[in-house]
């Protein structure tokens, strides 16, 4: 039922990508199916979260003037770095997540204009605004979902945290003043 | 299903990875070589199902946004009735004359045996979506190769020149705008075939400014003088009005003058457009035979 869930968001994301820079111009700095793709990967299905990059990627792509692909690889090895950061640290943390996020997007759109400038491509947006804009957008944006995605997710975080902190053992002990009572 | 145990999975990860940025970097080899030539299916197919989503999104929008600044638009409704009340009386006037030197104009050209003819047919569009990327700034109108649209025909508004179609699908095409880093077209300032500021306009990648460049330093060239295409370029035809000049920066005899423009149409706000149904001239094909190898009789 999650990969049911996280696929649903995935494909709104996408759908949002696609209509919202036509609302508003500055939508345009958020990077919403980034967002889901690195939630996807904190949850620790990371093969799956390596799939959403791609496929998330390439959906972006189909309608940019930018290298079909370029998206995928950016947002698969972003998805992969996320998923072996959270195999090695605990990251199940909002505020532990939001440096997260930004990494993950400021490492996609260095890729991203890596990925173009290496195949002869030069992106118009300005490289620096272009970047600073959309980390801080798609960081903002991400800690609000992330935070919308919990409480749908509630009951997957409990379990998770359950596994991750084992319960401690209770163990009973004696109280000497009632044994002393007792006497 | 095969269950993995967490180990398993962590051992695949990395090949799995590998796998697809292969195929993502294969996919962006492909796009890269081939982006001047054909387009490729799949963006075809992408733009074409991506419309069924755009199409309502900005109806709706656009329809929200037209409600709010009707109500906002009432309060100034008076004061702009009674201006456009006095604008209409003027206009007449200037209607009354405007008939007169069409009636002249007819005349005369008859005279001359000149026939009236509208030299490209205008395809009414709707911009319906943006690039998905902050990296690039391109659009998406809700015209296709169904109505008609082909590859690099020029887009226009009621302003001037906007860009050239990039992309075509069936039902949508991707415009590409003339502001774009790489973007150049022949242009010249003042009427063409008797100003001699002719040079090629490139984009700056800012929506505000167009960058003019190869116009001979001992050309004069005076702030507001109306910028057009000279058709030169083989992908506009001649006369399209570009912009005004907002800045010349002096040069010399033997170097060019830097010359700034401010673009006409409105390209940070532009929501309808026009396709301009025009295919260049043919070009002759170049030889490209080696001058001394042995032609097959």
């Amino acid at each position: 039922m999650e990969h049911v869930k996280i696929t649903t968001a995935l494909i709104v994301a996408v759908l949002l990508q696609w209509t919202l820079r036509n609302v508003a111009e500055p939508l345009a700095f958020i990077d919403f199916p980034l967002i889901i793709v690195v939630y996807a990967a904190l949850q620790g299905s990371s093969i799956r979260a390596l799939f959403y990059g791609t496929a998330a990627g390439i959906a972006t792509d189909a309608l940019s003037y930018g290298l079909l692909g370029a998206n995928g690889f950016s947002k698969t090895l972003v998805a992969f770095v996320v998923a072996e950061i959270v195999r090695r640290v605990y990251v199940d943390n909002l505020l532990l997540r939001i440096p997260v996020i930004a990494g993950a997007c400021l490492l996609d759109d260095l890729v991203y204009y890596g990925m173009h400038r290496l195949l002869g491509q030069e992106p118009t947006g300005e490289f620096v605004t272009t970047l600073a804009y959309t980390v801080i957008g798609t960081t903002i944006a991400g800690t609000i979902i992330y935070l919308l995605l919990d409480s749908f997710f509630a009951e997957n975080v409990k379990n998770r945290r359950r596994e991750v902190f084992t319960a401690r053992r209770q163990t009973r002990r004696r109280n000497p003043i009632r044994l002393g009572n007792r006497r | 299903m095969v269950e993995r145990s967490q180990k398993e999975v962590w051992k695949i990860t990395p090949w799995v990875m590998l796998l697809l940025l292969l195929g993502n970097f294969a996919l962006m080899a492909f796009d890269a070589r081939e982006a001047n030539s054909r387009q490729r299916v799949i963006r075809v197919w992408a733009q074409t199902s991506a419309d069924f989503v755009q199409s309502p999104v900005t109806f709706i929008s656009s329809a929200v946004t037209n409600y709010f600044s009707s109500i906002s638009s009432m309060r100034t409704a008076q004061s702009e009735n009674d201006a456009l009340k006095q604008r209409v009386q003027e206009l007449e006037v200037e209607v009354q004359n405007s008939k007169s030197l069409a009636f002249e104009n007819e005349r005369l050209k008859s005279l001359l045996e000149l026939k009236s003819e509208t030299a490209y047919r205008f395809l009414p569009a709707q911009i319906i979506g943006r690039d998905t990327s902050a990296w690039f700034d391109t659009s998406i109108i809700n015209r296709g190769s169904l109505d008609g649209v082909k590859l690099n025909m020029p887009i226009v508004t009621n302003g001037g020149l906007v860009g050239r179609v990039t992309a075509v699908s069936p039902l949508t095409a991707q415009v590409s705008l003339i502001t774009k880093d790489k973007s150049g077209l022949g242009a010249v300032i003042g009427a063409l075939g008797t100003s001699n500021a002719l040079g090629v306009v490139s984009g700056t990648g800012k929506r505000e400014i167009l960058e003019m460049g190869y116009v001979p330093g001992s050309v004069e060239v005076n702030v507001g003088e109306s910028v057009y295409t000279t058709g030169q370029d083989g992908i506009y035809p001649a006369g399209l009005k570009l912009g005004e000049v907002a800045e010349v920066r002096a040069g010399s005899a033997s170097e060019a003058l830097k010359i700034f423009i401010q673009p006409s149409a409105k390209l940070s706000s532009m929501q309808e457009v026009a396709v301009l149904i025009y295919e260049p001239p043919a070009r002759p094909e170049f030889d490209k035979s080696l001058p001394n190898a042995n032609k097959k009789k």
